[in-house]
């Protein structure tokens, strides 16, 4: 230890965020910004800001997108349900698809308040739906298998958007 | 306490997001660690999802077989005691014996008895008249030797252990890093609804889980669960063993 660092009473505040900082320091400890830095650091301060902005932006609309996915997939269920049921005079299967699609529409519908937590259980609930049907029917697993990686990947990029931009 | 810059070496006085003296981005942010988080949440969940399936082909290439039934138990209890030992010190933390608090313990004692009567009768009812099943968990047992203990052991004991520390030791400590305490209570419910693969019993699983979640947030122990648990299934068991040797006779 050659010297104990001074408590430096100087201070002034970040340009950006307000912050304060000591007047030896060179970046906002806090958001980062080259207080005392050149030219180049600062423009690229403001580049990765506007990245990160667009990114937010582009989060709310994956967002929406696999919102509409689960909106989708309750059309689906209760359609299915209700042609099945017309068919076949299964009660059972009506009831079944219409709490399946009810819990679709709800997960839906709490996307907006909740979209971590919301996306999470329907892609949950979406890969149970297909496991399900595998048990029951092999088969099913590999009909529209494009179609079903195309939903989990667009529910599985909302859920991780929707935790990039959770505060 | 003193923080060393990882990159500049620079001395920093308190916790920071960035290094003062060279911009250097500190502590791995909020997002990096809600994403792991996230991804060991889905990880556990499909993990389990693929074993359903795996389990489900072993028990129908494989009926009334004890040593499949033990095998397949087993691997469920240890892949759990894997997952949880990535939070080993706080889940450890939830097998503490609680303060002995009357009220909790009477809600524990009581209210699984009322929920097992209640489910028992509905749901048997809704499963024979929509789908004409007729479920017996005793039946599956009285190929074996002593059913009763075989039937208690898998149905009402393990069970209850193992999927307490599952959803509301290691998924709900998880989920509490991504989520709040009240939305971590909720979708702990709904996933424990979930992987019991059965849209009509989300009915009551789901508000089943809920309270088993409030209960875990509000006294932080996983034991009322155990006993809720356990209690439920082993009254649904005896009414399973009731019907089953009245039928007969």
């Amino acid at each position: 230890m050659e010297e104990v660092p001074s408590i430096n009473t100087q201070e002034t505040s970040c340009t950006i965020c307000k912050t304060s900082m000591d007047l030896e320091d060179i970046y906002c400890s806090e958001c980062g910004y080259p207080e005392k830095g050149n030219e180049r650091e600062i423009a690229l301060f403001h580049a990765r800001r506007a990245m990160q902005k667009n990114q937010n932006m582009d989060a709310g609309k994956k967002i929406r997108s696999a919102r509409n996915i689960l909106y989708v997939m309750a059309g689906i269920v209760l359609v299915i349900g209700f042609f099945d049921f017309f068919q076949s005079q299964d009660v059972g299967v009506l009831i079944t698809n219409a709490i399946l699609g009810i819990i679709y529409l709800l997960l839906g519908a709490w996307t907006s308040k909740k979209p971590l937590a919301a996306l999470l259980l329907g892609l949950f609930l979406y890969l149970t739906t297909i496991i399900i049907s595998a048990i029951f029917d092999p088969s099913t697993i590999l009909r529209g298998i494009i179609l079903k990686i195309i939903i989990t990947v667009y529910l599985g990029v909302g859920v991780y958007s929707a935790s990039s931009i959770k505060k | 306490m003193n923080i060393i810059c990882s990159n500049c070496n620079a001395e920093l006085y308190k916790e920071v997001k960035f290094c003062s003296k060279c911009g250097k981005q500190l502590h791995k942010n909020e997002i990096d660690k809600r994403t792991s988080s996230l991804n060991l949440i889905i990880v556990f969940y499909t993990t389990f999802l693929l074993f359903a399936v795996v389990s489900y082909l072993f028990y129908n290439e494989y009926p009334y077989n004890l040593l499949v039934e033990i095998v397949i138990e087993s691997v469920f209890a240890l892949m759990v005691v894997i997952f949880s030992l990535f939070d080993y010190k706080e889940i450890l933390k939830l097998y503490k014996i609680p303060k002995l608090n009357k009220k909790i313990l009477a809600f524990s004692l009581v209210f699984p008895l009322l929920s097992a009567v209640i489910v028992y009768f509905s749901i048997a009812f809704l499963n024979e008249s929509l789908f004409g099943l007729n479920e017996n968990y005793y039946s599956e047992y009285v190929y074996l030797d002593y059913p009763l203990f075989w039937a208690i052991l898998f149905t009402a004991i393990l069970p209850p252990i193992f999927e307490e520390l599952g959803f509301r030791g290691f998924l709900f400590n998880s989920l509490q890093k991504v989520v709040s305490e009240r939305i971590t209570i909720i979708a702990t419910a709904f996933i424990f609804a979930l992987i019991h693969f059965s849209f009509i019993s989300f009915i009551w699983i789901f508000p089943f889980g809920l309270i088993l979640g409030y209960i875990r947030s509000k006294y932080n122990t996983l034991w009322y669960g155990i006993i809720i648990h356990f209690i439920h299934n082993f009254v649904v068991l005896m009414i399973d063993y009731y019907n089953f040797n009245n039928s007969l006779f």
